[in-house]
């Protein structure tokens, strides 16, 4: 049986790298004495996947993975289980059953939008008609070719802006892997060359994974055949 | 002051997540309704310190069973030392990103002499002046345990207190007589701690030397003081104190798995082990403690390995049932059982097939020495057929990578003594093309011998730096096919050797060593041997009268006021037995070496199963 989870990453483990994440949720599953499937072998291992890496300093409010179980089990009860045990700044939101045919994850998320917190008394409601305005937005890349330009333009979907009682919370969502593939930190630097003072910046989440279909975003517990 | 940490530090540093605190099993007790606050500070880095046992212990035995708080705090790494000065952020606690100094307590670990630079500098980092003289009413007390400070001498002005010998049986009462004096004045506290037994008041003693340079006397400056200090011994292992909810760390650290302490102590009686003298006598746990602590640390964390640990594992009683007990119990779930080291023979083997049903792991044995008569002389009583045979057998089972450990330096050691290193990889290797499947790969570590405090080798001369690289030349003129060696730093074992059987005024030095820039001196990377060497002379320190020098039998040492049990006369046979090439064999299947521990202390070797010797 395989099903797939929605969770919830928080501020306080932001700083954990995607191995780190692995382990804790290996963790996870067997303090909650789920009843995982193992791979065959001399090392066996739970057959856990996540969906695209958080990156380290960001935090996730709506993450995904997939999980094999050897047993079957009622995904509201399991969600429990595992809620019981997970460190404090996580939480399992939703689970589903899947097809064991369905592709794997990382394969069919392709969309990712990622929340800006500003401390800053600026207007930034023009912000998104202009950089959607814009030709080209270049920036150094800080993926695989560091530090050659590359233009994210083509791989941005949308903003928007959402002034909250102190701060204002910019919202983007961008592409994920092929053709361009929209890293956090360079939004970073985009907001920044577009006027935003880097101290403005206090904190960055991951708000979604999506699968997009022409505009509309799915998520991956939508979108299971 | 953690919203700054995690908003301006973090995202600038390596290895975030060693600041960030907060992990599963972590125990936060309430500030104020406990009693002492004491934070707990391993001079090394997270993943280092997360990886320490007796850590461990201390840790949830104070929060469980005490009114008591303990919060953690490890040496920033360099990078995250640079942040937190350029934002003026004092050395915190991991639990509440507290300053150190607003606790009471301030109690370092030192499991390695080189640690004492990184002391300093958490101290430094803490805004807490290093000298003890200079901590007046308003700091904590800062104190140390661990095997390193069985000689605290090297590190005595800068530590109020030590605690020497097993941390779990003193520092309960410890804390409770801090807190029973807590509205009395410094002094006046130090004086009512000192009364504890294994407790050592560094600043109370007067210490003389004779014009050649030699210890004359350490005298304490009050009768009411004792003139010798004893260790504090756990007499029933089985029933001590050991954590089932061990802090689970988020990164990756050093030995990230479930652990057992099947025994402590360890009295094959190797001349050269520190460990195996002040931790005498041995005590095991029975195998149903240790099943009920498996089972109860794997629920609690989710680890998916459980690692046996102890001086000597293979030598626990009930080794033999217990692995195969947790294999068969865990094998289902993909948790595997490891096992430290190894014993130099073939029921070892046996029993690593057994563990290798679940996990691959290198096999490492320890010869320590290339022949069998350098073997003999210190105690390591394996011979060459037993090793050979063990190695034969774990080729035939399969393994194609063993690991040896040897030592050179040792007392007594002649050429033949290294060359037998090499024609040792030799035959193993041959037993690998007779035996393997495939091509094997051998690979040696080769240390420096380090005279240590309180061993049979106490008075012995340690190797010079160039005699050291002389040996390490001859070892690695044969071309070997297959067979890697590796040295230990000769410098660093250098540097040990002056720190582990050194005096007081080594502090001076460490002090300036530490000022040029010194600390991680652990790691190869950060080691700067030229500062230490500038520093000892500018402290017109000879640090040859620390290490190659033979010492005389009727020298007063350094160390030789603290009581360890086990008696000075036994160590000095021991030396002898060394010269003459002749073994001691382990007391648990032969009679009583009369080491004098266990009518010393009252203590009893506490074996929990039946063996055959």
């Amino acid at each position: 049986m395989r099903v797939r989870m929605e969770y919830r990453v928080g501020n306080n483990l932001k700083f954990l790298g995607n191995l780190d994440m692995i382990n804790l949720m290996s963790r996870v599953l067997r303090r909650a004495r789920t009843p995982f499937a193992l791979s065959e072998g001399f090392n066996p291992h739970i057959k856990l996947s996540l969906g695209t890496v958080l990156p380290v300093g960001v935090w996730g409010e709506r993450e995904y993975l997939d999980l094999e179980l050897a047993e079957e089990i009622e995904p509201t009860v399991l969600v429990e289980q595992l809620n019981r045990v997970l460190p404090s700044d996580m939480e399992i939101k939703r689970c589903i059953k899947v097809d064991e045919k369905q592709p794997a994850l990382m394969k069919t998320i392709n969309a990712a939008s990622y929340s800006f917190i500003l401390e800053s008394n600026d207007d930034y409601l023009a912000l998104p008609e202009r950089i959607m305005g814009e030709e080209q937005l270049l920036v150094k890349s800080r993926g695989k070719q560091k530090g050659v330009d590359k233009d994210l333009r083509p791989g941005i979907y949308k903003i928007t802006v959402l002034p909250q009682e102190e701060s204002v919370i910019i919202k983007i969502w961008v592409n994920v892997g092929e053709p361009v593939n929209v890293r956090y930190d360079e939004l970073r630097d985009l907001l920044v060359a577009q006027g935003v003072k880097p101290e403005a910046i206090v904190n960055i989440f991951r708000s979604g994974n999506y699968i997009r279909i022409g505009t509309d975003f799915y998520s991956p517990l939508e979108k299971v055949s | 002051m953690k919203d700054r940490i995690f908003r301006d530090i973090l995202p600038n540093v390596s290895k975030p997540a060693r600041y960030t605190g907060n992990e599963v099993n972590m125990i936060k007790k309430e500030w104020d309704h406990s009693r002492i606050k004491m934070a707990f500070a391993f001079p090394d880095v997270y993943e280092v310190g997360m990886s320490h046992v007796g850590s461990k212990i201390l840790y949830g035995l104070i929060n469980e069973e005490t009114e008591h708080l303990m919060e953690r705090v490890y040496a920033p790494w360099p990078d995250m030392e640079r942040e937190m000065r350029q934002h003026r952020i004092p050395l915190f606690s991991l639990e509440s990103f507290i300053p150190l100094p607003e606790f009471d307590l301030l109690g370092f670990t030192l499991q390695y002499e080189l640690a004492i630079t990184n002391v300093l500098n958490m101290l430094d980092m803490a805004g807490i002046p290093v000298w003890s003289r200079d901590r007046g009413e308003d700091y904590p007390l800062v104190i140390a345990g661990g095997p390193v400070v069985f000689n605290p001498e090297p590190y005595a002005d800068f530590f109020d207190l030590f605690l020497i010998g097993d941390g779990e049986e003193v520092l309960p009462e410890f804390m409770d007589c801090c807190w029973e004096n807590r509205h009395l004045p410094k002094q006046e506290r130090l004086l009512k701690l000192a009364a504890l037994e294994g407790v050592y008041l560094p600043s109370f003693y007067r210490v003389e030397y004779q014009e050649d340079g030699k210890l004359k006397q350490m005298t304490p400056r009050l009768e009411s003081l004792p003139g010798t200090i004893r260790k504090r011994v756990v007499r029933d292992l089985d029933q001590a104190y050991f954590p089932e909810r061990p802090v689970l760390p988020y990164m990756n650290i050093v030995h990230d798995r479930a652990v057992l302490e099947v025994m402590r102590g360890c009295q094959r009686g190797c001349r050269f082990c520190h460990a195996g003298m002040v931790y005498r006598p041995v005590r095991e746990r029975s195998i149903e403690t240790l099943q009920r602590q498996a089972d109860r640390q794997l629920a609690n964390t989710g680890y998916d390995e459980i690692s046996l640990t102890s001086l000597s594992t293979l030598d626990y009683s009930g080794v033999d049932k217990l692995v195969k007990d947790l294999v068969e119990t865990y094998q289902h779930q993909g948790t595997g059982v490891s096992l430290p080291s190894l014993r130099v023979d073939a029921f070892s083997i046996e029993l690593a097939n057994e563990v290798q049903k679940v996990r691959k792991t290198t096999l490492t044995l320890a010869p320590e020495a290339g022949t069998q008569r350098l073997r003999d002389s210190i105690n390591k009583n394996v011979s060459e057929e037993q090793l050979l045979e063990a190695v034969k057998a774990a080729f035939q089972s399969g393994w194609l990578s063993i690991k040896l450990y040897f030592m050179i330096g040792l007392p007594g050691e002649t050429e033949e003594d290294l060359l037998g290193i090499l024609d040792l990889l030799e035959k193993v290797r041959a037993l690998g093309d007779q035996y393997a499947r495939r091509k094997v790969e051998i690979r040696a570590s080769i240390a420096s011998f380090v005279p240590k405090a309180h061993t049979p080798f106490q008075w012995q001369a340690q190797s010079s730096i160039q005699e050291l690289e002389q040996k390490r030349k001859l070892l690695t003129a044969r071309k070997m096919r297959r067979i890697k060696l590796s040295f230990h730093d000769s410098k660093t074992s250098y540097l040990e050797g002056v720190l582990s059987r050194g005096d007081r005024r080594l502090s001076l030095p460490i002090f300036a060593a530490w000022q040029k820039g010194c600390k991680f001196d652990g790691w190869s990377e950060y080691f700067n041997f030229a500062y230490w060497l500038e520093a000892f002379q500018e402290a017109a320190i000879d640090t040859e009268f620390y290490t190659t020098r033979f010492r005389s039998y009727d020298e007063v040492l350094p160390w030789d006021f603290i009581d360890i049990g086990v008696s000075k006369d036994f160590l000095q046979t021991e030396n002898e037995k060394a010269a003459l090439g002749v073994i001691t064999e382990d007391c648990r299947w032969q009679e009583c070496n009369d080491c004098g521990i266990c009518p010393a202390f009252e203590v009893e070797l506490d074996i929990k199963e039946e063996v055959q010797g």
